[in-house]
């Protein structure tokens, strides 16, 4: 049984247009509760150690990244109120709240996404946008991307090592760690482009591609949009055009 | 459907796989680079790869869906980016069609026109969602850009036109050479094949 | 009823105006046969079982091909131009990219093969475990695929195409990438298959053909050099000891479990320098 990720896509719209929409006042208390998600309800439970990490550590990131975006946008902006934090350093009110607004977006946009992506792992959302109705061809793709992701790395040390090994100085200042950036891209992308072809053809003898071939995907009568998903569509579609209409006349 | 049936076209055999580990690339080549420390991304590595190669339409998917991937795996803000890559396919995809990837002075054209247009259009994104705020070292750019008296539009266009040009200039030569290279028996299957400079014998 | 196939003038050239790749062949295999396409690297062996799959036209448009190919009763003239799976199945030389990647286990790896046909996979359960027993995969069920072994990979892969039941199983060098143990199963295998499927393999070496097979074609640079049976193979060996390697002639000998005194075994071990 594949989830119904259309009320969790729906959020995300729904709190990128908050962040477009509304001003800091509205958007701080929207973070808390975004924060608030993952351990409050269970659809939004961070789907694996791995992704709780990711999305913990982009938060305290991006909390940091924030705060140097308030200090610098205060001490650049020299606008507005001087307020002396240090003796002899001062910052601008108008740059300063330039930087709150702005990371308060930034914060709310990034940490909705992160929302969605930490608690659907990549294969649910893949099986949900087929469910959907997405080309075949396109899910395909989209499964072997992650299979290339997961060999491509170990493709490119196999080939550091290798050019290490040579004498290549993969360690060593600027230009020759460009240089050696280029080193490996060129027979990483021989040895890739060949072995993708090669894959191709093996999937193409296995039925696969063919345009005769029937349709593997089980026809699931379309679920009906669930009413949280109608109701964070439409406050979404209200707010936005209030929003532009406002910003088109003053 | 006209669309649909030019992308069904361009992605049939074994176009698929190629298309994935081009998107598999973009996301892999972003990150090497920034740990490596080279102040150019080459992000789009694989997007133009598959303009190329395979279409416009094509890339346009796989430069979609690579920023849609690196939004879920830890760069969240990539996902509002998906436009600008639309356009990188489809831009690209073109030129090749017109015969933009046979001679290296109309590569270098192609890519600085790529990379003014790919500023063009990531400069709203930036400006309305983010205000010029990306998290990378290009941010300070975007500030010394504002300090000296441009608005938020401005800046992040300036930044991206320092930026941008070179980087697509360096992906569109990568690219061009890496065709002269790679032998007919693997290129000849693609549906581009005729984009590129076939090997005198 | 394994279907025969018959070439006639079948000349291949992969761009007009090159040397040909293949060069007015004409085999006649009658069904059921264990064929070994031999002859050394570049003799055309690949492209010959890449032109029965019918995947040689799709993959290099500017290709032309003359001559006519009959498998059963279907008779193609112009020369197949899209694949022919299910009816015909080929395995590649490198197992691993015959693995789609995009399947966690190997035993939904091989079933991916029934859903791509479009069967059902309730029904076709008892067959995918017949199939896995009969290839030794059974402890594999539930291995991730790109994580095996090249022997490993190479029976699954096997399995991958096995499971659609092709009428022409055809194999591109199968033994290549194999070390002995590995070797010794795939004979198993190939003998297992003998009668129920018209089985080509190439190989550019002569131990297993001359364990399994019971008709052989050799190629030198895309001509027939020879094509008939067993007998008649054993009696023109000695013909081709520039074309195979010679290591192998000693396995050869014991092979036959020849009369190291008879003429024909002298004349094999004078012309394959091992005096």
């Amino acid at each position: 049984m594949v989830p119904d990720l259309r009320p969790k896509l729906a959020f995300v719209l729904f709190l990128s247009v908050c962040a477009f929409a509304f001003d800091w006042q509205i958007l701080l208390p929207l973070i808390a509760l975004v924060l608030l998600f993952p351990f409050a309800l269970p659809s939004y439970h961070p789907a694996s150690d791995r992704a709780r990490h990711l999305f913990f550590r982009f938060i305290l990131f991006s909390i940091a990244i924030s705060g140097a975006i308030i200090v610098l946008n205060g001490w650049i902006l020299q606008t507005g109120e001087r307020v002396e934090v240090l003796p002899g350093i001062s910052l601008f009110s108008d740059g300063l709240l330039f930087g709150v607004r702005t990371a308060a977006r930034l914060l709310l946009l990034s940490f909705s996404v992160l929302l969605f992506f930490s608690s659907t792992p990549i294969p649910t959302c893949i099986n949900a946008l087929q469910q959907s109705g997405l080309p075949r061809t396109v899910v395909l793709m989209l499964l072997l991307t992650l299979h290339f992701l997961d060999s491509l790395p170990e493709r490119i040390n196999r080939i550091f090592m290798a050019q290490e090994a040579r004498g290549a100085p993969v360690r060593a200042g600027f230009i020759s760690r460009t240089k050696a950036f280029f080193s490996i891209l060129s027979p990483l992308l021989l040895s890739s482009i060949a072995e993708s072809v090669d894959r191709g053809v093996a999937l193409e003898l296995r039925g696969f591609l063919l345009e005769m071939a029937p349709s593997a995907k089980p026809e699931l009568p379309a679920q009906p949009f669930s009413p949280l998903t109608i109701l964070l569509l439409a406050a979404s579609f209200f707010i936005l055009v209030i929003s532009i209409a406002r910003w088109l006349l003053p | 459907m006209k669309l649909s049936e030019q992308f069904t076209k361009e992605t049939s055999g074994a176009a698929i796989p190629f298309i994935a580990f081009c998107i598999a690339l973009n996301l892999t080549v972003g990150q090497v680079t920034s740990a490596l420390k080279i102040p150019i991304y080459l992000d789009s590595i694989g997007t133009v790869l598959t303009a190329v190669l395979v279409g416009p339409l094509a890339a346009a998917t796989a430069g979609a869906l690579s920023n849609l991937l690196a939004s879920a795996m830890g760069s969240p803000t990539m996902a509002f980016f998906v436009p600008v890559s639309l356009v990188i396919g489809l831009f690209s995809g073109t030129l090749a069609r017109r015969g933009w990837f046979k001679q290296w002075y109309l590569v270098v054209l192609g890519g600085a026109l790529q990379g003014v247009l790919a500023a063009v259009c990531s400069a709203p994104i930036s400006a309305y969602l983010f205000s010029g705020v990306m998290m990378a070292g290009t941010d300070f750019l975007v500030l010394y850009f504002r300090s000296v008296g441009n608005t938020i539009m401005e800046s992040v266009f300036y930044q991206g036109l320092a930026s941008d040009p070179v980087d697509k200039i360096i992906t569109y030569l990568i690219v061009f050479l890496l065709m002269r290279n790679l032998p007919r028996r693997l290129t000849g299957r693609f549906a581009g094949a005729a984009n590129i400079p076939s090997r005198s014998a | 009823m394994a279907p025969s196939i018959t070439l006639e003038s079948v000349t291949y050239r992969y761009a007009p105006g090159t040397a040909p790749a293949l060069s007015d062949l004409s085999i006649s295999l009658p069904g059921g046969t264990c064929c070994a396409i031999l002859g050394p690297t570049g003799s055309g062996k690949s492209t010959l079982v890449q032109l029965l799959a019918g995947i040689l036209a799709k993959h290099h448009p500017e290709s032309v091909g003359e001559g006519s190919l009959t498998i059963g009763d279907h008779r193609y003239t112009p020369l197949p131009n899209d694949i022919l799976f299910p009816d015909v199945g080929l395995t590649l030389q490198d197992p691993y990219v015959q693995i789609s990647g995009i399947r966690e286990t190997t035993r939904k790896e091989i079933e991916l093969t029934l859903e791509t046909l479009g069967r059902d996979l309730v029904n076709e359960g008892g067959n995918i475990e017949r199939l896995m027993h009969q290839l030794g995969i059974t402890h594999l069920a539930a291995r991730k695929p790109t994580t095996l072994s090249g022997g490993e990979t190479q029976r699954v892969a096997l399995a991958t195409i096995l499971i659609a039941n092709p009428d022409v199983l055809l194999l591109d060098e199968p033994a290549t990438a194999l070390d002995y143990g590995a070797q010794a199963n795939l004979k198993l295998i190939l003998q297992s298959l003998r009668g129920a499927a018209t089985v080509l393999f190439t190989d550019t070496h002569i131990d297993l053909p001359l364990e399994v097979a019971d008709y052989f074609i050799v190629l030198k640079a895309g001509s027939l050099q020879f094509g008939g049976n067993r007998k008649q193979f054993l009696e023109h060996l000695p013909d081709f000891a520039d074309l195979l390697p010679v290591e192998a002639w000693g396995k050869v000998l014991s092979a036959l479990k020849g009369d190291p005194q008879s003429p024909f075994v002298r004349r094999i071990v004078q012309a394959a320098g091992l005096l």
